[in-house]
């Protein structure tokens, strides 16, 4: 294969704007896919992506487009639309040389597509401007245009028009394709470095890894070293995807592919690592991606607690394409035994919580999500709290810095009132807004990120209709008055209920997460008492009531199998409790420390 | 485990109804005489594939409403009783509603050896009857048990609590017009608002739990002060008058079960019938068979038993089963929590807890407890 002759690009879009269907419709444009093997969103595998309508991880296909008499190799990466995954974008985009940006025709440029935009564009990346669903009758073309046109510093006709649904201007994108974006740079003749930019683990082969080879070219049979942890392999088969599975004997300088190298070890393959060959190798490594830094922590428990094990070896395979995810053990009084955990947002912990849950089939306890404190102790000293059961004793702590994001608020103008009030409620620093147009405008602010961990994006929603979209910059450290507050059922304190609040905001705390907690505790045979405190200072109390009635005062004739229904069902519940003391906690318990006072 | 004892109890179940009562969800079904007819041919039928001879202690016909047949259709299933064997029969309850009792019927029933006679009166507050859809006054209530009471001294009455909005007050006046029919057993059930009901369907609201379980213990001193021992979570007798049918369930024995919907308990095996009529009169009866393992047959002795006040007899389940009750359930633990009590070699429920039997009930099942 000439490299003249491939294209490697991305695409990049906000939720909803159409990403996966023009995805499978450019498949279907090269005849990657008949018809009949169309299912919607080809290049989402995994079951929650096409559940939730969202890419998570990047999955790559080649494709082959006829084009004024050549055959050209086109190689689409996918990658996730959402804030959290910005990491895995960078990902795709550095084994690109072109993007296309889609914007929806009604919509317009939204919040997360402009930080992915410019991240490829640090990237160099060569941009082709899409509009899609033209097709909708409330499309707005020429308004949508002048944004591009506006806030990009596009041409006009620069600019393609499609409709994923009606396939119109698809043959123009994919000419764009050809015409636009750059073949691969990089020497055949040169040593192999090849860029691992995604790795999955498949119970048959070992360690499947996604490679970008930058420079030279690699055959099945060669040994194949990675230059981060010296580990050599041969290398057992090639593969692309078409995205049916294809054997290919090499893959050379520009191609994008899977290799196969019977890798057991998990802990070999380190996403953004080079591979060269073990006895040619290169001199140097590719710069790779810079690690990413988690910004929400939580405790991750087995409801049962001899699944330890289980969890443990389950984070190890999640982890081996999320590179981000990172887990350590952790030990709680409630809770026993199980791993703090980083995640770059919150929807990559949900993620991370639903697949485990799914794939591995462990019921989870998962604590509230707390950020990460900078906490200077009296003696200068400088310590990083990512629970707040870590934080050491007042009398030791100086001061605590807590990280601040800066908002890009991409909203209608007629939201920005409830939009400022809810930041404000957030303990929001406004900085300004842009108005994008007459009617739109991004509003900046700063905010603490443990104000946004819980409900900020569920707030925004209701608050805007929907319309507003969000994203966020973390800014660095600043110093808040912050203290830990604790909860306490049946007198005893519960550690895995602890939180880290803001001083002037406790007493509203800790009377809201009193009240939720008396909702979300189902009544017991006991009365339970709860409790919220700083120190010994008790702030709230509320008390669960005794369980009065749980009886079947009837019983049908001598029917004990229903009976025992009733009784298995009842006992089935009880098991997604976790038993604390004598109280018996259901997940959500875990999370209403983080409830507002609702009343507001 | 095989148990080739003498099953000594029966019971039969009639589905037909003239008004169907909003919050039932047992197996029934309109009145249709042609479908009666067809329906007492089928119940012979299985009767005769599935009786062995036995003994036969106790008979319950229950329903639906039994009461609801004609003359003709009663002598019927009179004839169908007189299959088994009844040389022994110490209890044969039929189940009657207010609005069919009539003299000739009463007659009849005693003729054919039926001496316990089961009435649900449920409550004599218009508002609560208005909701339960059932029409009947409290002088025609008191007029017809009275007259039941000229053939039959074995008389059971059902009462329900709970309905919505219900006031301590609404209790206690129900309560003083049973305590007038002066019958020797009393069953008290509260209102449950069971899905595929007329009342689940409709979203009626449920009565406060706090204010339903002071109930409970009200009508239980109410009844103990005027002379009912409470032997079970809802039953109460005077000396002498326990149902030794429903002792049957309870100590976890055997018995047939023939008829729409019923459930049984033979050899090893626990089955529940058909509530399909269609089904049924095509002879398939059989719905669900289980097999009971020593094991859940030791659980379900706990669950069914302990809903006796007097509870388990320790060494009648060591006899039975060979292993001690401690070895297998977590009683120990549970008699720390004081929700069971230990006297006399008798297990129960701790009497202020009976109101949370399923919680404690849940316990016993699963195999968490094999340890």
């Amino acid at each position: 294969m000439n490299k003249q002759l491939i294209r490697n690009f991305s695409i990049i879009a906000h939720i909803d704007h159409g990403k996966s269907t023009l995805a499978d419709r450019i498949l279907e444009a090269t005849n990657a896919v008949s018809k009949r093997e169309a299912k919607t969103q080809m290049l989402d595998s995994m079951d929650i992506e096409r559940e939730r309508g969202i890419t998570i991880k990047l999955n790559t296909a080649s494709l082959r487009y006829n084009y004024n008499g050549q055959v050209y190799d086109l190689n689409l990466i996918d990658t996730p639309g959402h804030v959290d995954f910005t990491y895995e974008v960078s990902r795709s985009l550095a084994a690109c040389e072109g993007a296309l940006l889609v914007v929806d025709a009604a919509q317009g440029i939204e919040a997360q597509t402009l930080a992915n935009l410019y991240l490829a564009m640090e990237n160099n990346l060569v941009i082709i401007p899409v509009i899609n669903k033209i097709d909708l009758p409330n499309a707005d073309i020429p308004k949508v245009k002048k944004e591009l046109m506006d806030l990009i510093g596009f041409d006009e006709d620069e600019i393609i028009l499609t409709s994923a649904k009606t396939g119109e201007g698809i043959d123009q994108l994919l000419q764009a394709i050809v015409e636009r974006i750059p073949s691969p740079l990089g020497d055949e003749n040169k040593p192999l470095q090849g860029l691992i930019f995604d790795s999955i683990f498949d119970s048959y082969r070992g360690v499947v890894i996604s490679v970008r080879i930058i420079n030279g070219k690699v055959r099945v049979g060669e040994s194949i070293k990675m230059m981060e942890t010296n580990a050599v392999y041969e290398v057992t088969d090639i593969t692309i995807n078409t995205p049916k599975e294809v054997k290919k004997e090499e893959l050379i300088v520009g191609e994008v592919g899977f290799i196969s190298a019977s890798i057991k070890s998990i802990s070999d393959v380190k996403v953004g690592d080079t591979i060269t060959l073990a006895n040619n190798p290169s001199k140097e490594k590719l710069p790779g991606y810079k690690p990413m830094k988690s910004m929400v922590f939580c405790g991750i428990y087995p409801i049962e607690t001899s699944r330890f094990e289980d969890l443990r070896e389950a984070l190890g395979k999640l982890k081996l394409n999320d590179a981000s995810l990172v887990f350590e053990p952790e030990t709680s009084n409630a809770l026993g035994f199980g791993f703090r955990c980083g995640f770059l947002g919150l929807l990559h912990m949900e993620i991370i919580k639903e697949r485990i849950t799914r794939e591995f089939n462990i019921d989870l306890i998962t604590t509230a999500p707390s950020v990460v404190y900078e906490v200077v102790l009296t003696n200068k000293e400088i310590l990083m709290v990512d629970a707040p059961n870590k934080l050491p004793d007042k009398s030791k702590i100086l001061e605590i810095r807590e990280p601040y994001i800066k908002t890009n608020i991409f909203t209608p103008s007629e939201y920005i009132g409830p939009i400022m009030e809810l930041c404000q409620d957030k303990r929001g620093i406004y900085i300004n807004m842009d108005y994008i147009n007459p009617t739109r405008v991004n509003i900046h602010y700063e905010l603490p990120l443990a104000e946004i961990v819980y409900d900020f994006f569920d707030k925004l929603k209701s608050y805007t209709k929907g319309y507003a979209s969000f994203d966020y910059e973390i800014i660095g450290y600043k110093a808040s008055d912050l203290v830990k507050m604790d909860i306490l059922l049946n007198g005893d304190t519960i550690d895995a209920l602890s939180v880290i609040v803001h001083k002037d905001f406790a007493y509203q705390r800790g009377k809201a997460v009193v009240e939720k907690l008396k909702e979300v505790i189902p009544r017991q045979m006991f009365e339970v008492p709860i409790q919220a405190s700083l120190g010994n200072h008790v702030i709230a109390r509320s008390t669960v009531k005794a369980l009065r009635k749980d009886v079947l005062a009837k019983c049908y004739g001598g029917d004990v199998t229903r009976k025992r229904k009733l009784l298995e069902k009842q006992k089935e519940g009880k098991k997604r409790m976790k038993q604390i003391g004598s109280v018996e906690l259901p997940q959500e318990a875990f999370m209403s420390v983080l409830s507002m006072d609702e009343s507001k | 485990m095989i148990n080739n004892d003498e099953i000594k109890a029966i019971y039969i179940h009639i589905p037909f109804c003239k008004n169907i009562c909003s919050y039932c969800d047992f197996c029934k079904m309109y009145y249709n005489k042609n479908l009666v007819n067809k329906y007492l041919s089928e119940l012979e039928a299985e009767i005769k594939n599935n009786y062995h001879k036995d003994k036969i202690k106790t008979i319950y016909i229950g329903g639906g409403s039994p009461s609801s047949l004609d003359i003709n259709e009663l002598n019927k299933l009179f004839n169908i009783i007189s299959l088994f064997d009844t040389s022994n029969l110490k209890e044969f309850t039929f189940e009657m509603n207010i609005c069919d009792i009539e003299e000739n019927k009463l007659l009849l029933l005693k003729n054919n050896k039926v001496n316990r006679v089961s009435i649900g009166i449920e409550t004599i507050n218009n508002k609560f009857l208005s909701l339960i859809e059932r029409c009947q006054d409290s002088t025609e209530v008191y007029d017809k048990v009275m007259l039941t009471k000229k053939y039959f001294d074995n008389i059971n009455v059902d009462f329900m609590y709970g309905f919505p909005n219900e006031t301590i007050d609404d209790l206690k006046k129900d309560l003083l017009f049973f305590q007038e029919l002066n019958v020797n057993h009393i069953s008290i059930y509260s209102l449950i608002l069971e899905e595929h009901t007329k009342l689940f369907i409709n979203k009626t609201k449920p009565l406060d739990e706090d204010i339903e379980s002071n109930m409970y213990y009200y009508i239980i001193d109410f009844l103990k002060k005027r002379g009912y021992v409470h032997y079970e979570i809802s039953n109460f007798a005077k000396e002498g008058f326990r149902s030794r049918h429903n002792l049957t369930y309870w100590n976890n024995d055997r018995y047939y079960g023939f008829g729409l919907g019923a459930s049984g308990y033979i050899d090893n095996i626990r089955y529940t019938n058909t509530r399909s009529i269609n089904n049924y009169l095509k002879g398939i009866y059989v719905l669900e068979k289980e097999e009971i393992s020593k094991r859940l047959d030791m659980e379900n002795e706990m669950i069914l038993g302990l809903r006796k006040i007097k509870g388990v007899n320790k060494k009648h389940f060591y006899d039975k089963y060979h292993l001690k009750l401690e070895e297998i359930f977590p009683i120990n633990e549970l008699k720390k929590k004081n929700l069971l009590i230990e006297k006399d070699g008798n297990l129960f429920i701790n009497p202020y807890k009976l109101y949370l039997s399923n919680s404690i009930l849940v316990n016993f099942i699963g195999n968490e407890c094999l340890k």
